[in-house]
């Protein structure tokens, strides 16, 4: 069910559970979510909005706050898992050997230092360079992510520079300590297209450049195409759908990803209405039982509900429904009778 | 003639020499503090103010190294009725001290008492608050908490009772007294700014590079969170000067021969009918000390806030 171990894998996370115990009731924003990321690869992570991918990330930086929690599974990391390491040694992974973006640049970055005071703050916490040295550090990161003039760049304030440029900072900020793995949560969702498109190209650049793995959260699935190798569909705190980026855009197997597939609009079609996934995505407090999708599902079917397990449609393609290998219903005769995928669901839930 | 100005004369180099282009794509480059000044300078009051502040503050340090012993000397051979002459501007009292000495003496112990006890309100409200704001759950419900009792006790009674117990007349006394019953709204402020800091963006970017509480509260938030704590201390030393004044003018404060405003305008109300100006010199003193410490006050808030606009 999950990825093999080898020694390619570069963060693995195993069932993850991140639960929010909130006023209203206890909130699974991550309920059983495995994926893994290779060395030098770029795995996208796409849902809509509330699926659980931010928390994902942030589980796997620990920053997840109050009234959040991480109450089950794994993430292995260099060896090591995670959740269960002290606090002070996760303080030197995060920033140093994991960095992360953020969505928002605008605010980001502390209004009240300069721009080259805050990358070699990065660099003096994990690097235990000199003042001298960092700031070089800092001018030097600032030309790598293609800003001109860096040195004079270096003394401006966040709130002198566009979008863009803080977006680059922030890029900056967060390699100047050579991370083995980027996590950027949104990180061209404020800017506009063009500038985008020179964030993406800066990132793919840096990251053969550095050698680094890139875990990329996005709802966009235009930058997914750009820049990932492996893709992670999430669903309502769910992995539903995992496999290589060219198998999920040609031959999807679970209707959610086929149904945010169809949702883009191309040039040069004529159509008149865009596709859309009809309904909501159900309340977090609140989960329907069975396939989480079947109210929005175009195919669902009786059997849908039973909790579909998370099986193999093809070599290294995992997909969370009960559709057969080639997207057919199970047909009566071979599908699995209401028995056995109780079964199936009870193993699963044991797992 | 005229129409021949806008047509290129032969050889003549047809763009604008490149010097030029160069400097328009400058943009001056204006830090943070640049701006406050600028909004600050561009409040008039404030500007006024602070010129006022500066010279108050000078005097109340020269004028005291200038006349040595002068504020507490008594002389058999001065008295009320002498003129007033430059040794002596505002004459001698009923024991022929120089008032004008006096009367900066009396100053530089209130400017003393007013940012001594506003340092302890900005530091004690500035720990408190953070704490509070930073660290959250109980322990921000049980600082809170202090905050509202001492807030709702007639502080200066409160101040008065301290003083009364721990020894009247001296200035150290005086400091904590106000310094200890004062720091509630710095502490609130600061509260306020860590509750909002806390959740922004860029305290979520320092905590993913790795940074520890302690250079997030002290680096990324209370850089942040400052700018209401000096504005509340700006004002917070009107407050204090005027509860020093009220202190010894019902005798709890500072006693003769040590002087201060309060003390000096004890003594004149003795001399009301016959020396009226003696209570106009402390009280205006008083007064441009309160009035430049409130507009100061008023000009840092307007500057600080980095959300004003200038109008260039």
């Amino acid at each position: 069910m999950v990825r093999q171990d080898d020694e390619r894998t570069l963060l693995q996370i195993r069932d993850l559970h991140t639960h929010f115990a909130t006023a209203d009731g206890l909130v699974k924003a991550v309920d059983g979510v495995s994926f893994s990321i290779r060395n030098g690869a770029t795995l996208g992570v796409v849902g809509e909005s509330g699926c659980g991918k931010s928390v994902t990330a942030l589980s796997v930086m620990r920053l997840i706050e109050r009234p959040g929690r991480i109450v089950g599974g794994t993430i292995t990391f260099g060896g090591k898992n995670l959740i269960d390491i002290p606090d002070d040694e996760m303080r030197e992974i995060r920033g140093n050997q994991i960095s992360m973006i953020f969505q928002e640049p605008m605010t980001s970055l502390n209004p009240v230092y300069t721009c080259g005071n805050q990358i070699a703050e990065a660099v003096s916490i994990h690097g235990g360079m000199s003042g001298g040295e960092a700031r070089k550090r800092a001018i030097e990161m600032l030309s790598q992510v293609g800003i001109p003039d860096p040195a004079r760049r270096a003394e401006e304030y966040p709130h002198q520079l566009s979008g863009g440029m803080r977006q680059r900072v922030m890029i900056a900020m967060a390699l100047s300590t050579n991370p083995e793995l980027l996590i950027a949560d949104e990180p061209t969702t404020a800017l506009d297209v063009t500038i985008q498109a020179q964030i993406l190209e800066l990132m793919k650049a840096l990251r053969e450049r550095n050698r680094m793995s890139i875990m990329l959260i996005t709802h966009d699935l235009g930058v997914i195409a750009e820049m990932a190798d492996d893709v992670v569909v999430m669903y309502a705190g769910k992995v539903v759908e995992q496999s290589d980026v060219n198998t999920v855009y040609e031959h999807p197997h679970h209707p959610y990803t086929r149904g945010l597939l169809a949702s883009i609009p191309r040039l040069g079609e004529k159509r008149n209405r865009l596709e859309v996934i009809k309904g909501v995505v159900p309340n977090p407090l609140n989960l329907p039982a069975g396939c989480l999708f079947q109210r929005r599902c175009p195919s669902a079917m009786p059997i849908c509900n039973v909790a579909p397990p998370f099986q193999e449609v093809a070599p290294g393609h995992l997909s969370r429904c009960w559709l057969t290998p080639a997207g057919d219903p199970p047909s009566v005769g071979e599908a699995p009778s209401e028995q056995v995928a109780l079964d199936a669901a009870a193993a699963l839930s044991a797992e | 003639m005229a129409r021949s100005e806008g047509l290129p004369v032969p050889g003549a180099p047809l763009a604008r020499p490149a010097t030029e282009i160069d400097e328009v794509d400058l943009v001056p480059v204006r830090t943070y503090w640049q701006l406050v000044r600028r909004r600050f300078l561009q409040h008039r009051m404030a500007a006024i103010a602070l010129v006022l502040m500066v010279v108050l503050i000078v005097s109340s340090i020269a004028f005291p190294l200038i006349g040595g012993d002068a504020w507490f000397k008594t002389s058999l051979t001065h008295g009320p009725k002498d003129p007033s002459s430059l040794t002596a501007p505002l004459g001698y009292d009923n024991l022929g001290i120089n008032i004008f000495f006096r009367l900066m003496r009396g100053l530089q112990t209130s400017l003393t008492i007013g940012f001594f006890a506003v340092l302890i309100i900005a530091g004690l409200g500035t720990t408190i608050g953070s704490i509070a704001g930073y660290v959250g759950g109980w322990v921000d419900n049980v600082l809170m908490r202090v905050v509202d009792i001492v807030l709702s006790l007639p502080t200066f009674f409160l101040v008065l009772m301290f003083v009364a117990f721990m020894g009247s007349g001296n200035v150290f006394v005086i400091i904590f007294a106000i310094g200890l019953t004062g720091w509630t709204t710095a502490a609130r402020l600061v509260r306020a700014e860590f509750l909002r800091l806390r959740e922004s963006d860029f305290v979520q970017a320092a905590k993913a590079l790795g940074a520890s509480d302690r250079r997030i509260v002290i680096r990324h938030m209370i850089p942040s969170a400052l700018a209401p704590v000096v504005v509340a201390s700006t004002l917070g030393i009107a407050d204090s000067v005027v509860t020093e004044a009220a202190l010894s003018f019902l005798g709890f404060g500072l006693r003769p021969p040590e002087a201060s405003l309060g003390n000096m305008l004890t003594n004149a109300q003795d001399y009301f009918y016959r020396q009226p100006l003696w209570i106009w010199y402390p009280g205006i003193t008083l007064i441009l000390l309160v009035l430049a410490a409130s507009f100061l006050g008023d000009g840092l808030r307007d500057a600080l806030d980095p959300r004003q606009r200038i109008e260039a």
